[in-house]
């Protein structure tokens, strides 16, 4: 089980994620930033790749998620691509260590400037779910 | 005002949350606010961020919020906070992800009547010469070590290559922040903006011809060149993707390090280290490398705008620029606090500077009325140039608003009108616009935003600036 959100913010967009595990948690987050980086990215999946190998240590599970996809997204706009794809080799709650595959995209949809940490926390919600808010700078 | 603030009036412009309101506020929080422009600011989130404000180790007086103030994350837009040099605090979010986004005005000696007849083709070579939009790149190409200059010396470093004679005293700091090094710039960052100096970028970044629509103070408008019907070009845009990177960079440095310097904050996005600690060093230098960067490419769509501005109008016909202030930056400034002067490391995040006659930092030309202050209204809405005075120094750090101030997401806005009715509904106000996305228009639609002559005129009133003419757009390129 995953899925994200769109919810409402005055000055940027902030989206809530939700996932049955930590590692789902992760991906659904990378998939509703790519579509705000590009809405319909699916359509260019069969154009080039770009593998990136990611390594990054934080504090916490949270930090760790928002540093994930600020890594990601640093990548994702010097290289013009999407990470379609994702390779988890480590996930713990302070490291990260993941393979990403990119597709070239012609332009982004949105402009992201940056993740945030406010309103970020990943906890457990009744359901048993793993869920937390992120804010994007836009 | 009853709210869970337990807000004071101090007085019909000026609103205080007492210290008392919180444990862990280090100072008071006040507000420059009407009644009407409070209740609206009362209904998101931006008060309890700024309450968050007045937590930061260091803070000094009180943590400001202008009437323009909105939701962000971490500190909230429109915000102002000064804390003591050296050892009190300074937060990469106190500034924002665009350092140094910031307007600058040019005026031309044509009345608006004299344009009319070239104004399409303006229009439409503006929007054909300046990159714009989503990840637009920009036709200057640098190699790292000239970029690196250009970073480091800031306008001087562009001038040197070719790009524009302008009079540096017209920008703030003389477009360079002397502390940058751009060592403390990481390579991600650099890679973001290499190619992106004369670019505009997307949101609410623009370039506007406008014309001058009122004059409220002949004298000053005098001393900085306005007329009546006076064609006027702004150019609003920042940092773009170096800046972006460099506050991603070092908010994340940041939070690994507060616990060794035993700082704690309320909330992460306001991550902070001593500004005298390596990090907090390294942060201002990596900050001021992105100012000089932003500085630079407000230079360069200037230049971009003039070349195209002879193109149609011809040889003779001049640009000048009349100043070019940031709305996103800290800087080290020294101010009154309890009688004495101390020297402060001034958090503006959507704050405009606003120095009053005398200031040292002041070019000779404005010496005598105080800098100019431009504020920006949202698209399709007027703008205003203000004064700043001697009143900004005492009240909120020499600082002013930045704008009219977000008071719908964007979402919401696009719900509420599609782009084609809204470019529709400018033109029929004579207000053309051209953007590469017209669906994306309505999110930086005039109902967007607060009002900006009511956002102008608590500044006004509480004498934090003074209004000098108000612009009214005709054109406006939307990144």
């Amino acid at each position: 089980m995953k899925s994200y959100l769109l919810i409402p913010h005055t000055g940027e967009t902030e989206i809530k994620v939700e996932a049955d595990t930590l590692d789902g948690l992760f991906r659904v987050a990378l998939e509703g930033m790519n579509r705000i980086l590009k809405q319909d990215y699916e359509k260019e999946l069969d154009k080039h790749i770009s593998p990136h190998e990611i390594l990054i240590s934080s504090f916490d599970s949270t930090s760790l998620l928002i540093d994930f996809l600020s890594e990601a997204l640093t990548l994702s706009t010097i290289n013009k691509v999407v990470f379609s794809s994702i390779d988890f080799l480590e996930l713990s709650e302070n490291n990260l260590h993941a393979h990403l595959v990119g597709t070239k995209v012609d332009k982004f949809t949105t402009d992201i400037k940056a993740v945030t940490y406010h309103s970020a926390e990943i906890k457990k919600n009744k359901e048993g779910n793993y869920e937390t808010n992120i804010i994007f700078d836009i | 005002m009853n709210s869970k603030y337990n807000l004071k009036k101090i007085t019909d412009y000026i609103w205080e949350i007492p210290q008392s309101y919180k444990s862990g506020m280090r100072v008071p929080a006040r507000i420059f606010a009407s009644e009407k422009l409070l209740t609206e600011i009362l209904s998101d989130r931006s008060l309890e961020q700024l309450v968050n404000v007045t937590t930061l180790p260091g803070i000094k007086k009180f943590a400001i919020a202008m009437p323009d103030i909105h939701e962000g994350y971490g500190f909230p837009i429109g915000g102002i906070a000064a804390t003591s040099f050296p050892d009190g605090v300074i937060s990469p979010g106190g500034i924002g992800y665009d350092i140094n986004c910031g307007v600058r005005l040019l005026k031309s000696q044509i009345k608006f009547e004299e344009l009319k007849a070239h104004l399409d083709l303006l229009a439409k070579e503006l929007h054909k010469e300046i990159p714009c939009g989503v990840g637009k790149g920009g036709a200057l190409k640098m190699g790292l070590e000239k970029f690196d200059i250009v970073l480091n010396e800031g306008i001087l470093g562009l001038i040197k290559e070719g790009y524009g004679q302008e009079d540096i005293g017209c920008i703030e700091s003389n477009g360079c922040l002397q502390e940058a090094d751009t060592d403390k710039v990481s390579e991600h960052a650099k890679k973001r903006g290499k190619d992106q100096l004369g670019t505009m970028g997307a949101g609410n970044h623009f370039v506007e011809v406008g014309k001058v629509d009122e004059i409220f103070d002949q004298e000053t408008a005098k001393t900085f060149g306005l007329f009546p019907n006076q064609v006027t070009i702004l150019i609003h845009t920042g940092s773009r993707g170096l800046g972006h990177q460099v506050a991603t960079d070092y908010v994340r440095k940041m939070m690994q390090v507060m616990e060794k310097y035993n700082v704690n904050v309320a909330d992460r996005q306001l991550a902070a280290a001593p500004f005298s600690s390596n990090e907090g060093k390294d942060y201002f230098a990596a900050m001021s490398a992105a100012a000089n960067f932003a500085w630079c490419n407000r230079q360069m769509i200037a230049w971009e705008v003039q070349r195209v501005w002879k193109n149609v109008l011809g040889n003779s016909s001049k640009l000048e620029l009349l100043y070019d202030v940031a709305h996103n930056i800290a800087k080290i400034e020294t101010h009154v606090v309890g009688n004495i002067d101390e020297k402060l490391i001034v958090h503006r995040k959507g704050a405009t500077r606003s120095f009053g006659p005398g200031h040292t930092e002041i070019p000779d030309v404005y010496l005598k009325t105080g800098q100019p202050v431009i504020i920006p209204g949202s698209m399709g809405t007027e703008s205003y140039v203000l004064v700043g005075t001697n009143s900004a120094m005492l009240e909120s750090f020499g600082s002013c608003c930045h704008g009219a101030g977000r008071r719908m997401s964007r979402h919401e806005a696009r719900k509420q009108m599609q782009g084609k009715d809204l470019l529709e509904k400018l033109k029929s106000q004579d207000i053309h616009v051209l953007s590469d996305s017209i669906a994306d228009l309505s999110e930086e639609a005039p109902f967007a935003y607060k009002d900006v002559s009511e956002v102008v005129d608590v500044i006004n009133q509480s004498g934090i600036a003074i209004k000098v003419a108000r612009l009214k757009p005709v054109v406006v390129v939307k990144g």
